[in-house]
Formats: C-alpha cells, sequence, structure tokens
C-alpha cells in the first residue's frame, strides 16, 4: 500500500468524491472508507497490481475508485439503484471496474460475469453477513482472502457487537476458512469489525 | 454445454454470442446459473471462442456488458412509477415546511418596518400577509430585499400548488385503489411513509392505521400512553370529519381496506370496481355510529 507520511494514498484520477490530492495522489480517507481503516489500524491485505477483486456493497464507487487503482479488476456488485447510479459513472472513467447490479445474496444473478477472484471484499448492511460472504466465497481461488466487513448494528441492534463477532468467526470457522486476524475498526468506525479468512 | 456471457460451450466446441452490448446484458439476465458444482469462469475461453484477442479486450468488452445491464436495470426499477412519486411527495411536503417557516418570518420582519401595523383582529395568517406584500410589491416595483423575499415566497407556493396537482395525478396511475379510497394525496403520503409501494404493500392494516404516528406509537409503547388511533389517514375527511366516538373505529376499518387495496395496486396495477364499492360501503358504515357495529364493534 502507498502511503506518504501516515497519509494512506492510491494512485489515479481524482475527483471521485472531491478528495483530497496529496503530491498526485488520491488521499484515502479512513473514517468514509472501512478498507482504510484497517490498513491504518496496520491490517489488511496487500492490494497488488494483477490482483481480481470481488467487491460485494459497492455503493457510491467511493472504495471500489481506490481499489481499482491498486488492483487489475474489480467486480463491484450493487443493489440499490440510486448509488449505482454514481458507481456507473465512476467505471465510465476506469477502465477495471465492473459494476454490476444485482443482489448480493444471490450470486447466481452474477454468476456468469464474475471469474475467480483472488479477493473477496464485503460491505454490505445485511443481517446475514457472514452467510452472503459464504455463498460467494465460491468466486474465491484456493489460498485467496475474504475480508469482511462486519457491522455488528446490522446483524442484531439487540446483541452486543463482541457477541455478534464471537458468532459470525464461529459460522465462517465452521463452513472450513481459516481466520488469519480480525479487528474492531475504531477509532474510525464504531461497532463494526474487520475480519480477515483464508480459503 | 456451458452457457457463458460470451457464448455457448458444448464439449469443445464454442458457438459465440453475438450482438451489442445491451443483447449481451440481457442474455446474462436471461441465463439461469446453477450454482451446484459451479466453476468461476476463465476468460481464456473467450479468448478462444473468438469474441477477443487478449485480456485487455475481454475487459473492455465486459465492462461494456456490465455498464449497458445495470444502466437497464436501474431503468427497469424506477420504471414502475412509485419511486418518483416518493421524491414528489417528499418534496412537496418539504416545500410546505420551508414555506411556512419563510413566511412567519417575512410577517415577522414585516412588522418592525411597519410598527403601527398588528395582525390581531385582522385574521390574516402568515401566507395570506406574504401574498399581500408580494403583490403590493409587485404592482410598486422595487422596494428591497423584504420584497423580493415575500415575492419568491409567493412564487414557490404557486409551484406547490401546481406539483400538488402532479403528485395527485401521478398517485391515482401508480395506486388507483388507494388513491379511490383515500385521495391521491394521502395515499402518496403513506407511500412516502413505508418507503415505496411494495413496502406498503406489505404491512398490515394495523400499521397503515398508524403510519405517520410514530412518536405517539412509541409513547404507547414505553409509556402506555393511549395508543394514536391515526396517523396520516387523518387528513381524510372520512376520518377528522368522523363523531370522535367513532373515529378510531373508522380509521381502523379504512386502514383495513387501505391494506387491500395496496395489494391490489401493487400485484394487479389496476383499479377494482367491485372491492373499491364493496370496501366504500363498509367505511361508510363505519361512520355512522348506530349500524356501524357489525364486524367492527367486538373490543
Amino acid at each position: 500500500m502507498i502511503r506518504i507520511g501516515d497519509v494512506l494514498v492510491s494512485k489515479g484520477e481524482g475527483g471521485v468524491y472531491s478528495e483530497r490530492m496529496l503530491d498526485g495522489y488520491r488521499v484515502w480517507d479512513p473514517y468514509r472508507s472501512k478498507l482504510a481503516a484497517l490498513y491504518l489500524l496496520g491490517k489488511g491485505i496487500e492490494l497488488v497490481p494483477g490482483m481480481k477483486v470481488l467487491y460485494l456493497g459497492a455503493a457510491n464507487g467511493t472504495t471500489v475508485s481506490h481499489v481499482a487503482d491498486y488492483t487489475e479488476v474489480v467486480y463491484a456488485v450493487e443493489f440499490a439503484p440510486r448509488p449505482m447510479q454514481d458507481l456507473l459513472e465512476v467505471a465510465r472513467r476506469r477502465k477495471n471496474v465492473m459494476p454490476i447490479l444485482a443482489d448480493a445474496s444471490c450470486p447466481e444473478q452474477y454468476a456468469m460475469l464474475v471469474e475467480a477472484v483472488d479477493l473477496l471484499y464485503q460491505d454490505v448492511a445485511q443481517p446475514d453477513q457472514a452467510a452472503i460472504a459464504l455463498r460467494n466465497c465460491i468466486f474465491l481461488k484456493k489460498g485467496g482472502h475474504l475480508v469482511l466487513m462486519l457491522k455488528t448494528r446490522s446483524v442484531d441492534i439487540r446483541k452486543e457487537p463482541a457477541e455478534v463477532f464471537r458468532d459470525t468467526l464461529d459460522i465462517l470457522i465452521s463452513a472450513g476458512l481459516t481466520i488469519v486476524e480480525s479487528t474492531w475498526l475504531a477509532p474510525y468506525h464504531q461497532d463494526h469489525a474487520a475480519i480477515i479468512c483464508e480459503k | 454445454m456451458q452457457s457463458c456471457w460470451f457464448g455457448d460451450i458444448d464439449g469443445g466446441k464454442c458457438t459465440p454470442f453475438t450482438g451489442d452490448a445491451a443483447a449481451y446484458a440481457r442474455r446474462v439476465k436471461e441465463s439461469r446459473v446453477s450454482m451446484d458444482n459451479f466453476v468461476p469462469l476463465d476468460w481464456e475461453r473467450a479468448v478462444a471462442c473468438g469474441v477477443c484477442r487478449d485480456r485487455a479486450e475481454y475487459l473492455s468488452l465486459l465492462q461494456k456488458i456490465c455498464i449497458a445491464g445495470s444502466e437497464q436495470g436501474i431503468r427497469e426499477r424506477y420504471a414502475s412509477g412509485d419511486v418518483e412519486l416518493l421524491q414528489m411527495v417528499r418534496t412537496l411536503d418539504e416545500m410546505d415546511t420551508v414555506t411556512n417557516l419563510l413566511s412567519e418570518r417575512v410577517a415577522d420582519w414585516y412588522q418592525i418596518r411597519h410598527p403601527s401595523f398588528s395582525r390581531k383582529y385582522r385574521r390574516t395568517p402568515a401566507h395570506v400577509l406574504v401574498r399581500s406584500i408580494a403583490e403590493r410589491s409587485r404592482e410598486r416595483g422595487g422596494g428591497g430585499a423584504l420584497n423580493r423575499v415575500a415575492q419568491e415566497i409567493a412564487g414557490l407556493a404557486e409551484a406547490r400548488t401546481a406539483l400538488a396537482k402532479e403528485v395527485s395525478a401521478r398517485a391515482c396511475g401508480v395506486m388507483p385503489n388507494t388513491s379511490e379510497l383515500i385521495g391521491g394525496l394521502v395515499a402518496a403520503r403513506l407511500l412516502s411513509c413505508a418507503g415505496g409501494l411494495k413496502e406498503l404493500s406489505r404491512l398490515p392494516g394495523s400499521a397503515i392505521q398508524v403510519l405517520g404516528a410514530r412518536t405517539a406509537l412509541f409513547a404507547h409503547i414505553r409509556t402506555h400512553a393511549p395508543a394514536p388511533k391515526h396517523g396520516i389517514i387523518f387528513q381524510h375527511r372520512r376520518v377528522h370529519n368522523a363523531p370522535r366516538e367513532v373515529r378510531g373505529k373508522v380509521a381502523r376499518v379504512l386502514a383495513a381496506k387501505l391494506a387491500i387495496a395496496a395489494r391490489i395496486d401493487y400485484y394487479r396495477g389496476r383499479a377494482e370496481p367491485a372491492f373499491l364499492e364493496e370496501a366504500q360501503a363498509r367505511i361508510d358504515r363505519a361512520g355512522t355510529p348506530d349500524t356501524g357495529g357489525e364486524g367492527g364493534s367486538q373490543p
């Protein structure tokens, strides 16, 4: 990952969401992007050129644009039409973003378009986040990584975040994934955890 | 045979698909992929199939298809009309808030300008005062910021009236049964509160009854304050004109019929005269204190 001092940046065409530029690099704000927060906490999977990424919950394409700066191709799945309009604009300006309007919990909707990927990144506000991730692991290469941004408050608002976190880890382990590392995203994001697994 | 976005592979032989990006996107949308024993696509098969020469060409073609498919998908989702209606009715309600707020402010300002002026005994609500300021200043011309603002508010009020008509007409098209029972404007507000026609059609009558009375409902649940009898549907004359003692009952019966109407609107999308006639009769009966007992008076 490219850093200038303490600031995480990526190399690419700026102006996607009026992000700050630093020496010609795009500043990647950890308070807006959970993935940036993960890297600034000293964890995460290094993004390298040639990497293929399946991104679930692409939203407006803010984080997608940074991931696309580092990698070869990003398959960006988003369900809601309004943010998809923004994502399309990002895709029109970046050759390696593949926007897919589909439900991430139904991989058969986009199975035809997506190839085997090195990294599965998920950031969806759904109660069954672990199940969605597991269903999409079918696209993940052996030895590839899953980065799950766990929104504990979306899983169950009544449960303690730590409890949701433990339950999710159990589901992922019992499905045969190896947990590489996991962390809470405080102080950047409250009640959000990142879980990194290897297939 | 294996079906890929770029063609059908049968044994070792590949038949490429031809067409523009939109045609490819339709093919992807219509095909059913089985997820048992699923193996992700290998891009080199597209080269072997002859649809592209190298990786760059593959990605560029795939991106065109993805963009075409997503654009098509967005159009389809917006086509039902309730998405735009939602924005229209929310704009309308926000315009009301804004014009009221500004009118009160301008009225206060006007009083400072005219120390001998008072609204007492004149029965002039702020918006009427603003309108007369705007008209007078238009005749005379000029007059500084106060008059300009008053004119802007008057213009906004005109736009609001036009928008209200449009909302009403659109609601009658998108939700004919619900609009027939409760009027286009209130029907649209119910839609906005529920978040869409699909969401509204999945609410039970009891929820529709108190839609828009969130504070009262949660006060009831938390502190056992009296339950709200009606939310947005109070705006309909049938509810607010009903005698106090049957108002709750009218609201309940109306909401129950609205729940059915919303479902017909969502699943059939056209007016059902037989249902409407029966529902209107039932709601009217609930509004008459003596005969309204049947079916609804039991605790």
